[in-house]
């Protein structure tokens, strides 16, 4: 189902809930706005709040038939993420009242299973990298908003941790 | 059209430039491939942090990184060492991480190779300004491991060939 027919399906039920439409909402977009969330709040806690949040807060929107532009859900969520964000940062918070009011269970915003990683082959695949590559790519997934290793410019270390993912990635899929 | 991987890794560890960024988000959150991909990245992101903190990984590692071990409340046993210097070392069960802090003169020194009895490591990171090279073996092997004395070596690999600029001795006795 394209996200404009979504959008349509949750918006035409009102006032009942389909729940098969907001379910496939929820499972569509949960991913894109953690992924948003990791990447800019760099806290998995703070990001599943952000899920919580925005799913809430859009899926509002679409129950009032308040989205002018259905087939822009996409630019909607985002929208709404990048506000939220900016809330955050300011200290505002509307969750409490939106959980009251809709009461969206935790579990049905929940990641999918993250991929699980094999331990032995992911740390002869570390090993197999160049000292200063498995350095640069420990230090920053580690402390992920970090752009400084010492010794290098923050050029050099984009490089390297390009040259490093591709080669730890190409390692993890057997290549 | 899908994201390349170089795309993906830059936006994930905020290398894009801020017009890119954006329209890059508004890809991503249309494009089921690329949220897929980029789950993928921090899937791997969180697998490389699990196998560090495990203790599964040895690595050289950047005063960036040892900061944010210490912030994140890691227990890191430190030995300070010298020059021709000799130390006799353990590791707890309580312990987190072995760090050794290997002192040098490292003004103007381009590339550090560093000898261990497990072999020759090129090219390892160091911190030019605080005159160190920071060892960390992979603690759960070392936790295994009955006494034994080990020798560092740190070299500076120059134009005109190499000169050794320090020595460390380790004897190691289980805790």
């Amino acid at each position: 189902m394209e996200d404009a027919e979504l959008a349509k399906a949750i918006a035409g039920s009102a006032p009942a809930l389909d729940a098969a439409a907001e379910g496939e909402f929820c499972r569509r977009f949960a991913p894109r706005v953690r992924l948003y969330g990791l990447r800019h709040l760099r806290d998995r806690h703070a990001a599943a709040d952000l899920v919580q949040q925005v799913l809430m807060m859009t899926l509002e929107r679409l129950r009032a038939g308040k989205l002018r532009e259905p087939e822009r859900l996409a630019s909607f969520v985002l929208g709404t993420c990048r506000m939220v964000v900016m809330d955050q940062r300011r200290g505002t918070a509307r969750r409490g009242a939106l959980l009251e009011m809709y009461g969206i269970e935790e579990e049905a915003v929940e990641d999918a299973e993250p991929r699980v990683f094999e331990r032995e082959r992911l740390t002869a695949c570390l090993e197999a990298l160049s000292e200063r590559e498995r350095s640069v790519v420990i230090t920053t997934f580690f402390q992920e908003d970090s752009k400084t290793v010492p010794g290098l410019s923050t050029g050099n270390v984009r490089v390297i941790r390009h040259r490093a993912l591709g080669k730890l990635r190409a390692c993890m899929e057997g290549a | 059209m899908s994201a390349e991987f170089a795309t993906l890794v830059d936006y994930w560890f905020g290398d894009l430039p801020p017009e890119r960024e954006g329209a890059f988000e508004e890809h991503l959150f249309g494009c089921a491939e690329c949220t897929g991909k980029l789950q993928e990245l921090a899937a791997l992101g969180a697998a490389v942090r699990n196998a560090w903190r495990s203790g599964a990984v040895r690595a050289v590692i950047s005063h960036a990184l040892f900061d944010a071990m210490k912030k994140e409340g890691l227990r890191l046993r430190e030995y300070l060492m010298v020059p021709g210097g000799s130390v006799n070392c353990t590791i707890a069960a309580s312990d987190d991480f072995v760090v050794s802090r290997l002192s040098a003169s490292l003004a103007d020194v381009r590339r550090v190779d560093l000898v261990t009895d497990a072999g020759r490591f090129e090219d390892v990171p160091f911190d030019a300004a605080a005159g160190e090279v920071l060892v960390c073996p992979a603690p759960a092997q070392l936790k295994l491991r009955g006494a034994f004395t080990t020798r560092m070596r740190l070299l500076a690999v120059e134009d005109a060939g190499e000169r050794v600029l320090g020595e460390y001795t380790f004897d190691h006795a289980p805790s």
